[in-house]
């Protein structure tokens, strides 16, 4: 492959923050013995890509198999893309600083619904036909997954294949395919109608998109070109989580990136419910990971990295049935030397005195926890299943334990949502403040401080909310002036999230094919880094749907009934739509559903039809 | 034993790539060198315990160096050569650990012990002669600043081929930084000559030692 460092060094004294570019990381590596090299992107900036779990753990995969090699790529920022564009530089690998179209494949990890003009930018720099349906015989292999591809099709044409799920054993599974075919001389067609065999895996380009009328009638929008073609592409699981090592090896950076520390995953999936939530549909089962393994994992991890801090990631840490004996195991083997331990997304009905002792290790930043709900009436909708008691005895626990900030997170626009739930956001932050105050020394009560932060709700594809429409920008920013005008303290105050992007999220969250075009029209207007505050093109978006004769408010802000058949309906999580829609049919008469790994099974449908189990430690105690 | 003895200083370089790096990015590298290379370092009491680490003074984006150093504090006495071993292992090939030495309790910090450094700048092409400007305008916290070369230029550049050496001194009140002073001493070349890499070769306590 072509070394393009000569032509790149001499572009980083022109750019700012060229840490980004230059590889050699701790860590960091080139396999030699391989005949197939895979590029694995994050369709944004180093600092936002090098910690995602996605990355690391695919390359290892791909790494850890006979043949196969894989690196990495970021997309540069806009100052270095623009840069490289006028000289003349393609988008390259960072370990072998080889150009993307030289590899064989590529995959590009689709972490949220904003990304989707930077998979073009991507696909551009690197010099590639932005269309699956446009690409030559030689070029390599488009791949792409991730959190987006439970609703695919706003990617979709610009995909080669796209993976459903976790990519653990899919993905090393599809690259050896794809290698065969390729020594055996298969044509660029041939590949992907044998990708599309494969479980897990959706080609695009083999269905055409039917109009709305048709896939209403036929139950699906996707017209298989020819038959044989799978109709439902379900959700590939990594049957060996539990039982792998949480320790893999992991690239230390040099410069600042997010999430910057020791990440050790030590249990997957979330069965608590929320109705909102996609990624609780997404990674059922739960799979905890033993405290053996976690602890034997993060000694590991902190030896061979140098970090002095290791967060035990999940989408809830605090669930695990062993979290107590992990945290208490690792504040021992980590005393007096400056080591922190950080749990992410605190549950505040998991969240005691004892959590808070546990936790609280040396330094006390903020905390945040999510009620979500302002009443106990919509968390009650939304399946929240957190009540104010739940909230007031986390706080006391918090401020008695050392904290003196604490930030509530909300989502306005939620199903059913009325004046009186916003303002009992307002009320619920100022009460716990209240609590805050209380709990901590006299001379201290001045340095309390509570922040209430607002997003946008936006419906998810795979959820109970699916069908449920988005409240519109304007109606939000009314909203969210009720809840300004509520808050009475100073001590508590309100940010919240521009809605303008959460529209653009919603519309992705929930477009069909059409939705492709859009993105590409946006694009092609200058669109691009949609997720950065400063560099989001509102013009770009409204005038890409101009020119297309599509109206976005339709997609993002339609509420249907559950009889109707969503554009994402071929993909399947494992859950039934007859449970999401008696889910949402709970939700309207304000039923909460138990969670199954506390609870008998809530009949979801995930274990049957993927033919698995909730793998738990221990017993969980709700 | 009086704990404040097991005061190491860590020699390293910066090449290659990796001089691209900037201070605040070499000096959480090295703390990550260190754990990996469990070497007995101390924490701060406190609030927000941290190892006791102190960085030699800060080279700019770009610039290279063979003589960094940095200061740790130990908990107990390891043998330096042990613990340069241990570093070495831990430490990527373009942020080398060249050496170890325990040094005096109250020497100077690593910041401020070595204020004159010199420098080498291979160029794009061997200019005639370089002249020196006698005003640098610099820009600090958004306002001008006018540095008058002779404070900071510790002799004159010596220029063999494409190769320039140089000495700035550092002051308490502020300094002048190598690019910059390159940047300006280059701009009256009418060969144009284009900064290569700029590299540190030398740091020492004083001018005239």
């Amino acid at each position: 492959m072509t070394n393009l460092w000569p032509q790149l060094e001499r572009l980083l004294t022109r750019v700012e923050r060229p840490a980004r570019y230059i590889n050699h990381e701790w860590g960091s590596f080139v396999k030699a013995d391989a005949d197939f090299r895979f590029c694995m992107v994050y369709p944004d900036t180093y600092e936002l890509g090098q910690a995602n779990q996605a990355v690391r753990i695919l390359v290892n995969c791909v790494n850890a198999t006979e043949h196969l090699a894989a690196e990495r790529a970021f997309l540069p920022a806009a100052d270095m893309c623009d840069l490289m564009r006028s000289e003349d530089v393609p988008l390259f690998s960072l370990e072998s600083c080889a150009p993307l179209n030289e590899f064989d494949a590529i995959g590009i990890t689709l972490p949220h619904e904003l990304c989707a003009t930077n998979v073009l930018e991507v696909l551009d720099l690197a010099g590639l036909a932005l269309r699956s349906e446009e690409r030559t015989e030689d070029s390599p292999l488009v791949l792409g997954g991730g959190p987006c591809v439970f609703n695919p099709e706003p990617f979709a044409p610009f995909f080669d294949a796209l993976f459903i799920g976790e990519g653990e054993e899919a993905v090393p599974e599809a690259l050896l395919r794809i290698r065969e075919l390729r020594q055996e001389g298969a044509p660029r067609t041939e590949i992907l109608h044998e990708l599309a065999k494969l479980p897990g895996c959706y080609v695009p380009s083999l269905y055409a998109w039917r109009s709305e009328e048709e896939a209403q009638a036929a139950g699906s929008w996707l017209q298989p070109l020819e038959e044989g073609l799978p109709t439902t592409i379900e959700k590939r699981l990594y049957t060996n989580f539990a039982t792998s090592f949480a320790w893999e090896p992991c690239i230390v950076p040099y410069t600042e990136v997010v999430h910057d520390r020791l990440n050790v995953e030590v249990l997957r999936g979330c069965a608590r419910g929320c109705r909102f939530c996609q990624a609780g549909a997404m990674y059922r089962p739960v799979r905890e990971r033993s405290a053996d393994n976690i602890v034997d994992a993060v000694l590991t991890g902190l030896q061979e990295t140098g970090y002095d801090e290791v967060s035990l990631t999940s989408l809830s840490s605090t669930d695990h049935s062993q979290i107590a004996d992990i945290l208490t195991r690792l504040n021992e083997a980590c005393d007096n030397k400056g080591i922190r331990i950080s749990v992410p997304s605190q549950r505040l009905d998991a969240f005691g005195v004892d959590m808070a002792n546990l936790v609280a290790g040396q330094k006390k930043g903020g905390l945040t926890f999510a009620p979500e709900a302002g009443t106990q009436r919509l968390r009650d909708v939304i399946n929240k299943n957190v009540t104010e008691e739940d909230l007031f005895g986390a706080i006391d626990a918090a401020f008695a334990a050392g904290w003196r900030r604490c930030k509530l997170y909300f989502m306005i626009g939620l199903p059913t949502e009325t004046d009186e739930d916003i303002k009992g956001i307002a009320s619920l932050a100022q009460r716990a403040y209240d609590r805050a105050r209380a709990a901590v020394p006299p001379e201290q009560k001045g340095s309390v401080k509570i922040s209430i932060s607002c997003a946008l709700f936006v419906p998810k594809a795979q959820t109970p909310f699916q069908w449920d429409g988005q409240i519109s920008p304007e109606e939000a920013l009314r909203r969210v002036g009720i809840l300004r005008r509520s808050v009475k303290y100073r001590a508590v105050d309100v940010h919240w999230h521009d809605p303008k992007t959460s529209f653009i999220e919603a519309v992705m969250s929930r477009g069909g094919r059409e939705a492709a075009a859009w993105v590409e029209a946006a694009w092609k207007r200058g669109a691009r880094f949609d997720a950065w505050t400063e560099f989001f093109d509102e013009d770009a978006w409204r005038e890409a749907a101009d020119e297309l004769g599509i109206d976005p408010a339709y997609i993002a802000q339609a509420t249907y009934d559950t009889n109707r058949v969503m554009p994402w309906a071929h993909i399947s999580t494992g859950i039934s739509t007859k449970w999401l829609a008696l889910e949402r049919k709970r939700a309207q008469e304000e039923i909460t559903t138990p969670d199954c790994t506390m609870n008998k099974c809530s009949a979801c449908g995930v274990c049957p039809s993927l033919r698995v189990d909730n793998e738990l430690a221990e017993v969980r105690h709700g | 034993m009086d704990k404040r003895l097991f005061r190491l200083r860590v020699y390293f370089k910066k090449k290659g790539r990796l001089a691209n790096l900037s201070h605040l990015e070499v000096a959480r590298a090295l703390e990550r060198a260190v754990r990996r290379a469990d070497v007995p370092y101390a924490i701060s009491q406190g609030f927000s315990p941290h190892m006791k680490i102190a960085f030699g003074s800060a080279l700019s984006v770009g610039v290279g160096s063979t003589c960094e150093c940095f200061d740790v504090q130990l908990t107990r006495y390891v043998s330096a050569d042990k613990l340069c071993e241990a570093l070495q292992a831990a430490s990527a090939e373009d942020l080398m650990v060249t050496g170890c030495k325990y040094i005096e309790p109250d020497a100077p910090a690593a910041s401020v012990a070595f204020p004159v450094s010199t420098y080498i700048a291979k160029l794009s092409c061997a200019p005639t002669n370089v002249i020196v400007p006698e005003i640098i305008t610099v820009i600090r916290k958004k306002r001008e600043k006018q540095l008058v070369v002779s404070e900071y230029l510790v002799e004159q550049p010596q220029l063999a081929e494409n190769e320039l050496t140089f000495t700035l001194e550092a002051k308490p009140t502020g300094s002048l930084r190598p690019d910059v002073f390159l940047k300006e001493a280059l701009a009256q070349c009418p060969e144009r000559p284009e900064v290569i890499s700029i590299t540190r070769i030398l740091q020492r306590e004083s001018a005239t030692a």
